[in-house]
């Protein structure tokens, strides 16, 4: 009856195998609250879109947000390959274009509150959805951020991968999710 | 043997006392009748299958205990792949059987009127923490909380219920008629009730519109006394008015 | 002194968010209290975990420089950010069994007010804060108690594991708690809230900042949660002890797994209807209120969460109870395979129900058909955990401990519970029962009578392992018998007033209905006091009982292999599983082999045959 067979060993799975799970399961659960999110623009307002929503603006912010996924897994790939300058510079454009994201979401805000205030149903929609996705955006920069300053003096890439691989995927999720806002938001009519 | 017969005692014995037992008064509306009925024959199914736990609780815990504290193994039955077949038919059976009646039938039955004429529309406005009432096309309105809701006997009687627009949720609920509805602000919903009985909330405190959903602090005292009389009794009441 | 600091810290970020927010507030020039108290109270979690020893046991690390870890035993390592599950595990239970008692007691003032029609102890505002309170907590308590406390505990120990998968996500999902138990606690102190631990807004957008203070903390409870969830199921898959192939895994731990995913991924739910009330509170926008908003969407939201919420009680419950019956009737889990697909089943199924909730809510009449017919399948593959317990006490060599009195009266409480769920399920019985004490009746069923019960079998069962003591058999069994006999009482007589027409959630009702609820009261005052024997036995045992043997109950599973309690990673040698945990009564089955030092190769392990 005993025969061997692959073993099933705790540590069969490395640490980062665990940490890239813990990861995924994090994405499937906050993807749960952005169907909750998207949802939500339904319920309140149906298929409604005002016309004043400023469609080049969410053009712009949804190419900007695919670009800086372009460069996130431009780092990661040159990080892999041990070329640390190339990855800070990716990272840097990806950083660099979070930030000039946030600031697109804030004049699109500013814009907002003439044409439709949190107290209208569209608004209420509008500031929740961005409001909570920008909150993403921080967070994605801020730890990308704290990447770059973590591969600073090392060429260490074990001690890092996970770090780099995480931020990143992390970057992707929080790009993908605008991938779903945009369309929800500004083109059903 | 024993364990089967003890079963089916106990299921007598249970569904005797529980039908010989009539825990509610009359439903004062045809649906309200329906919804008893469903309820009696959900609780006759149900008994059985309760009777059957205890029997096999009581049965085991008299038959298979280990003698004092010795350590004794049983005979490794791992499953049984008929009685796992029954049970999985059984509970299937039975679960469609409670989905057709009265699931699909009680659906039919509350919704069979809605797209009748009523004899009698109730325009019903909810707000912390009275009701309003107009009757619709009669030109009367009760909006004191005192007032009695009087109904016509033999009729069916549409509500139209909403909340006021700044207010929050109530819940439209006459328990002689077993049927409710949430007044919702900004929503309008809808409840027929085919009236069978007349009655008065001074004899039988079901005939009260009860408020049925939290609403602050004088929920539990936000009810309109309701009384049904015959028709031409109801005419006079609404000229009087 | 981990717990000073903690709270020092929280003041200081309470002060720090809040002056952020007088800030902005200042400037935009919007009423200023409550944005205040949530920017306050967000800086305040942080600093409290920083202070508790997150900062020094894990935070550092952020910054490239080097933590400490779990320093020493004594009991001190309970009062600070501690990464071994056993010791989460502990926390979590005490902390629960302290907001159990407090929200039994204000049960019994809540069945001492209504003990007659008229008013008695309180007014109407205060019963509706002390009746919501009750909820919330008892809610709280029934969540995490299995998942948070023994979970916590056993799991790991089950699966032959030394930790769970992220213990310092585990140590964070406990600290976390403390606060949300603060809030709860604070909350009436600042005009409380009368919505019921449903929230239902627009009421819940207008409640006085007691209110607010609730939608913190579900919040934040939620957040404990998601992570407990995520923790369980990367240590299901990633922990297991070789050979514990999944047709071998204990089914408390696929209970847990089960339970898991629903915390996982259902709890962000609840969390955006707290966020969606908090937003409409701070920014005065219109989710709910006409025009524009819509306050169905509550609804549906929040029961999409809490209604799978509940198997995230009875799951574990359903683990820990047929994993006692195999082990004192002596004899295999009856149909095992077929309680794992069960539970499977059950996963689906919940999250395609919710709206059962909503039958008299206005939504569409469409919806009504489907969510009946999906609710009543549930009781299939329910049917299948009874289907197992009782096949397994069958023919079995029952030894009659208290674990076990506890795991059957799961059953037989349950059985009402699950039944009287058929006639709420059923749209036509539901428009006259929904809202009525029967719903009370059978969610205490349920809940109480389920998974509390099912809490309480746990808590025997494992106390010899968790304190290293045994507890005093003869009041366990009084406490068994009281409870139950009460518990029953009280909550059978709840089905009738509801049955005959009294609401939920009034503090006055007609006089009609006084003697049932006379009857309840007096039953549920006994339902008290059955848990003085329990505390004092527990409290005893703890510091005074005799030492536990390694294995009291010869159980098989992995968690008894080890010393009680068992060291800090768990197993002296680790174990090897060459077979499935319930092979009583067939000597070629065993279990576990131990012999393997730590971080040896592993053997070859025997496969999974048949
Ligand atoms: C642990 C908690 C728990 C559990 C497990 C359940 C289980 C079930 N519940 Fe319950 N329920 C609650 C906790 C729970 N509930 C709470 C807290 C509320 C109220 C919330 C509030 O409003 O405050 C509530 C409310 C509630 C409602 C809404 C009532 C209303 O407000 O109008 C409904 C309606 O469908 C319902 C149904 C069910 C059903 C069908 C099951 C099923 O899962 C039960 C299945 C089990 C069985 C049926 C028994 C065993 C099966 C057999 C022996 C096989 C044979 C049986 C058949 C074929 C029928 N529940
Ligand atoms: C885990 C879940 C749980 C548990 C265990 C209980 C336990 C009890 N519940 Fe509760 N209950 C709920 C969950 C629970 N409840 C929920 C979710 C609601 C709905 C709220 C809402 O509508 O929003 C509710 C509502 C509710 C109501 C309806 C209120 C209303 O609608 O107006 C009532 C009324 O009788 C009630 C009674 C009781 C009683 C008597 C107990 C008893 O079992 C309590 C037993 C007593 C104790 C456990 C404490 C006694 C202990 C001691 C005296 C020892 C000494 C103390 C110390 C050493 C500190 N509960
Ligand atoms: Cu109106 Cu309750
Ligand atoms: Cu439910």
């Amino acid at each position: 009856m005993t025969q061997h067979v692959p073993q099933f060993v705790n540590h069969r799975f490395n640490s980062l195998d665990i940490n890239r799970l813990g990861l995924w399961l994090f994405l499937v659960s906050d993807a749960s609250f952005f169907i909750a999110l998207l949802s939500s623009r339904f319920f309140v307002v149906g298929t409604n879109t005002p016309e004043h929503v400023d469609q080049l603006l969410g053009l712009s912010l949804t190419i900007l947000l695919l670009l800086s996924s372009l460069s996130a897994y431009k780092a990661e790939a040159a990080f892999e390959h041990g070329d640390i300058p190339g990855a800070k510079n990716m990272l840097l454009a990806t950083i660099g274009m979070g930030i000039l994201f946030v600031f697109g979401v804030g004049y699109e805000w500013h814009e907002a509150f003439k044409h439709f205030p949190p107290s209208t149903g569209f608004g209420t929609i509008l500031f929740t959805l961005t409001g909570v996705h920008v909150t993403h955006v921080l967070t994605g920069v801020l730890t990308l951020g704290f990447v770059f300053f973590r591969i600073r003096n090392t060429t260490a890439i074990g001690d890092n991968q996970f770090a780099v691989e995480g931020a990143v995927k992390w970057w992707h999720f929080v790009d993908v999710a605008w991938v779903f806002i945009y369309p929800t938001l500004y083109l059903i009519r | 043997m024993t364990a089967g017969a003890i079963w089916v005692l106990l299921t007598i014995i249970a569904e005797l006392s529980f039908t010989s037992l009539n825990i509610f008064g009359d439903a004062a509306s045809e649906q309200g009748e329906f919804i008893d009925d469903a309820f009696v024959l959900l609780m006759l199914l149900a008994i059985p299958i309760l009777t059957f736990v205890i029997t096999m609780i009581g049965y085991v815990f008299f038959k298979f205990r280990a003698k004092g504290d010795e350590l004794e193994d049983s005979a490794p039955t791992r499953t049984h792949t008929k009685w796992v077949g029954f049970w999985l038919i059984w509970t299937t059976v039975l679960c469609l059987v409670v989905i057709v009646h009265p699931g699909y039938t009680g659906l039919l039955e509350i919704r069979q009127t809605s797209a009748e004429e009523p004899d009698l529309t109730v325009n019903v406005t909810g707000r912390r923490w009275q009701w309003m009432y107009e009757y619709e096309g009669r030109g009367v309105q009760l909006l004191m909380k005192d007032d009695t809701l009087v109904l016509p006997n033999h009729s069916l009687i549409r509500f139209n219920i909403t909340a006021e627009d700044q207010d929050v949720i109530h819940s439209f609920w006459i328990p002689a008629f077993r049927m409710k509805i949430d007044a919702v602000p900004g929503l309008t919903t809808y409840m027929d009730v085919n009236t069978t009985e007349i009655g008065h909330f001074n004899d039988d405190v079901n005939f009260r519109v009860q408020c049925a959903e939290l609403c602050g602090k004088d929920h539990s005292l936000m009810f309109t006394r309701v009384e049904v009389v015959e028709p031409a009794e109801f005419e006079q009441w609404i000229t009087n008015r | 002194m981990p717990l000073v600091r903690g709270a020092i810290y929280a003041v200081i970020g309470f002060v720090i968010g809040a002056g952020i927010s007088l800030g902005i507030t200042s400037i935009t020039g919007e009423d200023s209290t409550e944005p205040l108290i949530v920017l306050g109270y967000v800086f305040a979690v942080i600093g409290w975990l920083m202070g508790v020893g997150m900062w020094r046991t894990w935070g550092r690390g952020w910054f490239g420089k080097p933590t400490e870890n779990n320093p020493g035993g004594g009991w001190e390592r309970y009062i600070r950010f501690n990464t071994d599950h056993k010791v989460i595990g502990i926390q979590y239970v005490v902390i629960f069994v302290v907001v159990f008692l407090l929200a039994g007691l204000l049960a019994m003032l809540i069945r001492v007010e209504l003990a007659d029609a008229g008013q008695n102890v309180m007014t109407s505002t205060n019963f509706n804060t002390t009746m919501s309170l009750h909820g919330i907590m008892m809610i709280a308590v029934a969540v995490a108690i299995m998942m948070g406390g023994f979970a916590n505990y056993v799991l790991p120990l089950i699966i032959g594991a030394e930790d769970v998968a992220f213990p310092r996500v585990n140590a964070l999902s406990f600290w976390v708690v403390p606060p949300v138990v603060v809030l709860l606690l604070l909350s009436p102190l600042f005009g409380g809230f009368d919505t019921g631990w449903t929230a239902y807004p627009p009421l819940a957008t207008q409640t006085p900042i007691g209110g607010l203070l609730f939608e913190l903390a579900f919040l934040t409870f939620g957040i404990s949660s998601i992570l407990g969830g995520l923790n369980f199921i990367a240590t299901i898959i990633t922990q297991r002890a070789p050979g514990m192939t999944w047709g071998r895994l204990p089914i408390f731990a696929w209970a847990v797994l089960a339970a898991s995913v629903i915390s996982l991924t259902a709890t962000q739910w609840v969390a955006y209807g707290m966020l969606m009330i908090i937003f409409e509170r701070i920014f005065n926008m219109v989710f709910f209120s006409p025009p524009g908003g819509n306050a169905l969407l509550y609804e549906h939201v929040f029961w999409f969460y809490s209604h799978p919420a509940v198997y995230i009680m009875i799951l574990p419950a359903f683990g820990a109870e047929l994993e006692i019956i195999s082990h004192f009737a002596r004899k295999p889990l009856f149909a095992y395979r077929w309680v794992v697909r069960a539970f499977g089943l059950i996963v689906f199924l919940s999250f395609l129900v919710w709206a059962h909730h909503l039958f008299t809510s206005g939504m569409g009449d469409e919806l009504h058909g489907p969510f009946m017919v999906l609710t009543e399948l549930i009781s299939i593959p329910t049917g299948i955990v009874f289907l197992s317990a009782l096949g397994t006490l069958w023919r079995s060599k029952i030894r009659l401990k208290v674990p076990l009195l506890f795991a059957v009266g799961v059953v037989f409480n349950f059985t009402i519970g699950g039944l009287t769920g058929i006639f709420l399920a059923d749209v036509a019985t539901d428009i006259a029962l929904q809202d009525t004490y029967f719903v009370v009746a059978h969610f205490h069923y349920t809940i109480m009578g389920g998974e509390i019960f099912g809490a309480f079998a746990a808590g025997y069962y494992w106390f010899p392992k968790i304190t290293g003591r045994m507890y005093n058999e003869t009041l366990g069994r009084i406490h068994f018998a009281l409870m139950f006999i009460f518990f029953n009482i009280t909550f059978l007589a709840m089905f009738i007033p509801g049955t005959v027409g009294m609401n939920r959630r009034i503090a006055e009702y007609p006089p009609e209905f006084e003697f049932m609820n006379l009857v309840t009261t007096i039953a549920s005052i006994g339902l008290g006091l059955a848990f003085v024997p329990w505390v004092y036995n527990m409290l005893n045992s703890w510091i005074r009982g005799p030492k536990a043997p390694d294995n009291p109950w010869d159980a098989k599973t992995l968690e008894w292999q080890t010393s009680s309690p068992p060291p800090l990673e768990n197993f002296e040698e680790m174990p090897t599983v060459t077979g499935d945990a319930y092979g009583y009564g067939d000597e070629s089955v065993v279990h576990s082999v131990f012999g393997r030092r730590k971080g040896s190769a592993h053997p070859p392990v025997p496969a999974e045959g048949d």
